[in-house]
């Protein structure tokens, strides 16, 4: 190998062969080096950083402080640091899948924060990003420093890793390499990836920090909310969350409220009641979060279930839920399987085997959506949520033999109504399915791969069916990215999905399927944290449901039923109120699909997705603000009733009362020049009278209720 | 040095593949369809000539309607093969004694067929001829023949026996994540000549439907009760007009977020057509009656509203889109469906009569569509997802009393059937949508970058409506 003089190393001596995994803290940054640099930079920054470093031998490079492009020229890959995917790329190539989710050309390169940055906190995320991506950044580097950058490389992959420390970068962090295709990247801030590298152990001091996590965690938060979350690490909050005993269950709210008498047996009443008032009020506000979340991918809905006590059906459901949103995955899909809810709505209930005399085949409903809809999806899946092409076409999971083959799994099983005289009560709504052996095929079953042998019993039946669903390889993507898609952001990146799919397949204690492992690794990802991201994108995001709106109100002001009675009601209505309802979707696809892209859109024409505004028409988008604009004062919602005691307090003053609003409700999200023209607006209202007052705060939470700004988290 | 690769992600590499293989003939189309908008102008063959009015109204049965029970084989032989594959579904022959058909031409080999019982409303209207019989339809891309879908080679319309996908298969030619459909499609083409009211081009009653989205036309929601205002727009907003003014300003101004201003996109639309179609829609003297507590009924009946406001909207065609639930009927089939014909019948014949008694009943076509037929087999107490199915056309225009297609032989397995008596379509989704186009106006040459499939078909119209 040639040495160039020009490059020689300060120790001037080419020859000497420095051990690549030294850590050398102490390594002189003389007058001499620097010069050298200096005077060399002018012929390398002409070259390609490629040319750069087959210019230079092995043992050369990883003493040169390669002239590091300006981080003004730095491309945008959020979501770039991949783990390797346990199905795919091996050790050391970069994953084959990687794809661009963000809208980068919007995202512009300049850091959020100007705090200048602490050799601390760079090597807090050089340390996790090598011990996170060893196959990127194998081993423990030096740091080494530019005007620009504190940064390490590793000459074994050729990668390095920096964080702007000057001007308008401060605070980016960097990569450039083969990991970047040789240009500098973008792929996030010390802010952003701070959560992530400290393994949570990061408190969210800024406001509007605290607010976007309560947004994504939560359905909603109060002033106290957000001052507690600041005086906890996120870890902390998290695991408080995780261990927080339910509150009363559904069940027994019904019970306790006469709901079992005769007279509801073939109504919905009560329903409504009990879902308002956990989605309201119930304290453990993740574990509410997650069962709505849920509830609108395993989709059950009252207005399917055909049988007596419907309520009851509805209120177990939930009540499984409840008990397995923090629980694994696979235990979630089977006690969700076994609930008379899901068998009346996918009506396998009483499903009965084949009958060679007349022909019937069982019901397959349970066995399409089951895989359509909860676990598998339609078409085959690389761990990022990419579709797998064979032939440039994608490739479906599963055809109509295995339909009919998984079909037969379940037959057999139906309501428990033993020890019970009809008409039955209540009761039965509650129990795990049974079998009745008459109706179940013994047959052998055939489905994706996989053949159950003849004389197998149901329950084993069942174990070997949701085995198979549960480990398919597309399992971790399809929910992961659903999830994601509910809590921070309709479009996430192939690496945020991956990296969370990762998580669903391994927990880090070889455990599949752990919920809660999934939630924090969603909630603490970069992409979901990081604020230059949320700020400055021009998609990233979500369009928040009409329920989800009229929660973040109701529990920002811990609105309440005095009597316990939660008569909202079915706010199913298009042209009077919020057009969807919990639990009384129209189909078992939910109020909307997670494809959905706006035709004849900005988003259609990017590429993007915004499934929520499938409920947003010329009709709803309307009737939404005339709804909230009555909630908001008391009416039509029974009797809930905000509490305005702490805007009160500041309403003489518009903008104290918008700036509150607008980090309770918005995230700090509304811009200056509306909040100016709200305030002006809002001070044209006499404050003098307490009824002046009150219709001040209505005008102002209608204002913020209803703008975009509000309308789309980020 | 590995390079970097970017591959496309889920739904781009989807949207690129439904592009490539569904819509590509749009795009190559473009160019006909751009220049026939620009001609528009020009009293092109597309506009409309004065006091010519026309529109179509597609009544979509979610869930996918079974067809086994919906228009049943009466002549002995072919009932008994009914009965004896539909077991326990079966309707008893002497409940369909007052629903027989007896078409113009009658089928080949003394084949009759009964409506559902619960039809009989449109017993009249196939009698005076408004009503026409489509056997055997579904969605396709080329023509199917049994042993080419058993052969595993047949170009298939993807993920059959999907609901969500199949829905938008029906709207769009494609599956679920389609961007425009055919409705919509065809509405592009007449946006400009509704020079008063394009905005009112193509209009849904029930929510968004990628049938109605067009290209460059968007579907207009109303609820059956008309538009809904911004009621803190159109009146002080608690008392106050500037916070009402501050309201609608920040409703109308445009965002750099796109999904922020996707939704004020809507908005806008909302807000825009509200006192013109209020306007309208409040001066309509339709008194026709129509069926009490039938949600298919309200809908129609504000279409018919509509209709009769036609001249002070500005519109010459429109679409329409209306639908009903509660067609997939896994259990419970004998309990649920009757009711559900009892809807359909009842409705659909009301909205016939509104169009007699408005005077356009020749102007205004209506037919059925769903996801897919059933299963012809029970499975002890319902059907599952099926293919193909049978619909109606209803309308002045429509050369009733008849029948299109083959009647197909229900069996399991059968030449017919692919399994379970699901039937193998002999009709297109897109024949019938050329039929319609044909009518409405489109030309050949459009009619192709409407419907990507149809130059896979060789019978371009059904024959079953008159031009005029």
């Amino acid at each position: 190998m040639q040495s160039n003089p020009d490059e020689m190393t300060s120790q001037g001596d080419p020859g000497v062969v420095r051990p690549k995994n030294e850590l050398d803290k102490q390594r002189p940054l003389d007058g001499s080096f620097l010069r050298l640099n200096e005077s060399t930079f002018s012929t390398l920054s002409s070259m390609s950083v490629l040319g750069v470093l087959s210019a230079c031998g092995s043992d050369v490079a990883d003493e040169l402080a390669m002239p590091l492009p300006a981080p003004s020229t730095a491309i945008n890959r959020l979501d770039l640091l991949t783990s390797n995917a346990p199905n795919g790329s091996s050790p050391g190539s970069l994953p084959a899948h990687i794809s661009l989710r963000v809208d980068v050309s919007s995202v512009a390169a300049t850091s959020a924060s100007t705090a200048p940055v602490s050799t601390t906190d760079a090597n807090a995320l050089f340390n996790w990003a090598e011990q996170q991506y060893p196959s990127l950044f194998p081993g423990v580097k030096a740091n080494l420093t530019t005007s620009s950058y504190v940064y390490r490389y590793y000459p074994e992959t050729k990668n390095y890793l920096g964080v702007g420390v000057s001007g308008s970068t401060v605070g980016n962090v960097y990569v450039l390499g083969p990991l970047s295709g040789g240009v500098l990247a973008l792929v996030g801030t010390l802010q952003g990836f701070a959560c992530q590298v400290s393994g949570g152990a990061c408190t969210l001091t800024s406001a509007n920090d605290a607010a976007r996590f309560l947004s994504q965690a939560t359905l909603g938060y109060t002033r106290a909310d957000l001052n507690n979350l600041s005086q906890t690490t996120i870890s902390q909050w998290l695991d408080a969350q995780f261990a927080q005993p339910t509150s009363i269950s559904y069940f027994s709210w019904l019970i306790n409220n006469g709901y079992d008498s005769s007279g509801f047996e073939n109504s919905t009443a009560g329903m409504d009641n009990v879902v308002w008032k956990k989605l309201i009020s119930s304290p453990d506000v993740l574990r509410q979060k997650m069962v709505q979340v849920f509830s609108e991918i395993w989709v059950v809905s009252v207005l399917g279930i055909n049988a007596s006590w419907r309520q009851f059906s509805v209120a177990n459901y939930l009540d499984v839920l409840e008990a397995n949103v923090f629980g694994n995955f696979r235990t979630l899909i089977e006690q969700i399987t076994m609930t008379p809810a899901m068998s009346y709505y996918l009506t396998y209930q009483g499903n009965v085997k084949t009958n060679p005399t007349t022909g019937s085949e069982p019901d397959e409903n349970y066995a399409r959506e089951l895989m359509q809809l909860f676990t598998i999806g339609l078409l085959n899946l690389n761990n990022d949520g990419s579709l797998q092409l064979v032939n440039g076409a994608p490739v479906q999971t599963y055809s109509q033999n295995d339909v009919s083959g998984l079909a037969r799994v379940f037959t057999g099983w139906s309501v428990d109504t033993h020890g019970l005289t009809a008409p039955y009560g209540p009761i039965y709504q509650q129990r795990p399915l049974v079998q009745v052996s008459s109706k179940y095929e013994t047959g052998a079953k055939t489905f994706l791969g996989v053949t159950i042998p003849a004389g197998t019993t149901a329950a084993q039946s069942l174990k070997i069916a949701l085995d198979t669903v549960f480990n398919h390889p597309n399992t971790a993507p399809f929910v992961c990215r659903q999830l994601i898609q509910k809590l921070v952001t309709s479009n996430p990146s192939a690496g945020y999905i991956n990296r969370v799919a990762n998580v669903f397949i391994n927990n880090g204690n070889s455990v599949r399927g752990d919920l809660k492992a999934v939630i924090k690794a969603i909630l603490m990802d970069p992409e979901a944290r990081d604020l230059s991201l949320a700020q400055q994108s021009n998609s990233f995001g979500k369009v928040r449901e009409p329920i989800v709106r009229f929660l973040c109100w109701a529990r920002a002001f811990n609105a309440n039923s005095a009597t316990d009675a939660w008569a909202i009601g079915d706010v199913s209505s298009a042209g009077s109120a919020l057009g969807q309802s919990p639990m009384r979707s129209p189909t078992v696809f939910n109020f909307y699909r997670p494809g959905y892209v706006p035709p004849n859109s900005a988003l259609s024409s990017a590429g993007l997705v915004a499934p929520e505004l499938q409920l947003s028409d010329e009709t709803t988008v309307a009737a939404y603000v005339n709804y909230m604009q009555k909630a908001i004062a008391g009416s039509g919602v029974g009797d809930l009733k905000a509490d305005y005691s702490l805007l009160q307090a500041i309403a003489s003053n518009s903008n104290a009362l918008l700036a509150e609003l607008n980090t309770l409700l918005a995230c700090g999200e509304i811009d200056a020049q509306t909040l100016t023209n709200f305030k002006v607006a809002l001070d044209t209202i006499s404050v003098t009278t307490s009824a002046g007052v009150m219709n001040r705060i209505y005008a102002a939470l209608t204002l913020v209720l209803a703008c975009p700004q509000f309308i789309v988290q980020k | 040095m590995n390079r970097y690769i970017q591959m496309m992600d889920n739904n781009q590499s989807r949207r690129s593949f439904l592009k490539t293989t569904a819509a590509l003939s749009l795009a190559r189309s473009a160019a006909p369809l751009a220049m026939s908008l620009a001609s528009m102008g020009e009293a092109s063959a597309l506009t409309a000539p004065a006091g010519d009015y026309k529109a179509l109204v597609c009544v979509f049965l979610y869930g996918g309607n079974d067809y086994a029970n919906t228009l049943i084989p009466y002549d002995q032989s072919s009932y008994n093969a009914y009965q004896s594959f539909r077991s326990n579904l079966a309707i008893s022959k002497v409940f369909l004694d007052p629903t027989v058909l007896n078409p113009i031409t009658p089928l080949p080999g003394g084949q009759q067929y009964a409506l559902a019982p619960e039809l009989a409303a449109l017993m009249p209207r196939f009698n005076s001829g408004a009503l026409s019989v489509l056997l055997n339809i579904g969605t396709l891309v080329e023509p199917i023949t049994k042993a080419k879908y058993a052969s595993g080679n047949a170009n298939l319309p993807p993920k059959l026996f999907s609901h969500n996908d199949q829905q938008s298969y029906w709207q769009s030619s494609s599956p679920e994540g389609a961007s425009t459909g055919w409705g919509g499609r065809m509405g592009d083409l007449f946006q400009a000549g509704n020079a008063g009211g394009s905005a009112f081009t193509c209009i849904g009653l029930n929510g968004n439907a990628v049938y109605l989205s067009g290209q460059t036309t968007f579907q207009y929601q109303l609820t059956t009760a008309g538009a809904v205002p911004f009621n803190a727009v159109n009146s002080s907003l608690f008392g106050s007009s500037s916070a009402s003014a501050a309201l609608k300003a920040v409703l109308n101004t445009p965002r750099t977020h796109l999904l922020e201003n996707e939704y004020l996109n809507v908005t806008q639309r909302s807000m825009n057509a509200y006192s013109s179609v209020n306007q309208a829609f409040s001066k309509s003297t339709l008194s026709t009656s129509f069926p009490l507590a039938n949600s298919l009924g309200d809908q129609l009946q504000a279409v018919a509203k509509l209709i009769s406001v036609r001249a002070s909207l500005g519109v010459k065609r429109q679409v329409f889109f209306v639908s009903l639930g509660g067609f997939d009927n896994h259990t419970l089939l004998a309990k649920v469906h009757p009711g559900l014909m009892q809807t359909l019948g009842d409705a659909m014949s009301a909205f016939y009569q509104a169009t007699v008694d408005l005077g356009v009943a020749n102007q205004v076509t209506t037919f059925t569509a769903s996801d897919f037929g059933r299963t012809l087999l029970s499975n002890s107490d319902g059907s599952d997802h099926g293919w193909g199915s049978m619909h109606f056309m209803l309308g002045g225009a429509v050369k009733g009393q008849s029948f299109i297609g083959t009647p197909p032989v229900l069996a399991n397995n059968g030449p017919d059937d692919v399994g379970q008596g699901r039937l193998l379509p002999q009709l297109s989704v897109d024949q019938l949508a050329a039929t319609l186009g044909n009518w409405f106006g489109v030309s050949a040459q459009d009619q192709l970058s409407v419907l990507p499939n149809l130059k896979n078909f060789t019978l371009k119209d059904l024959g079953n409506l008159s031009a005029t």
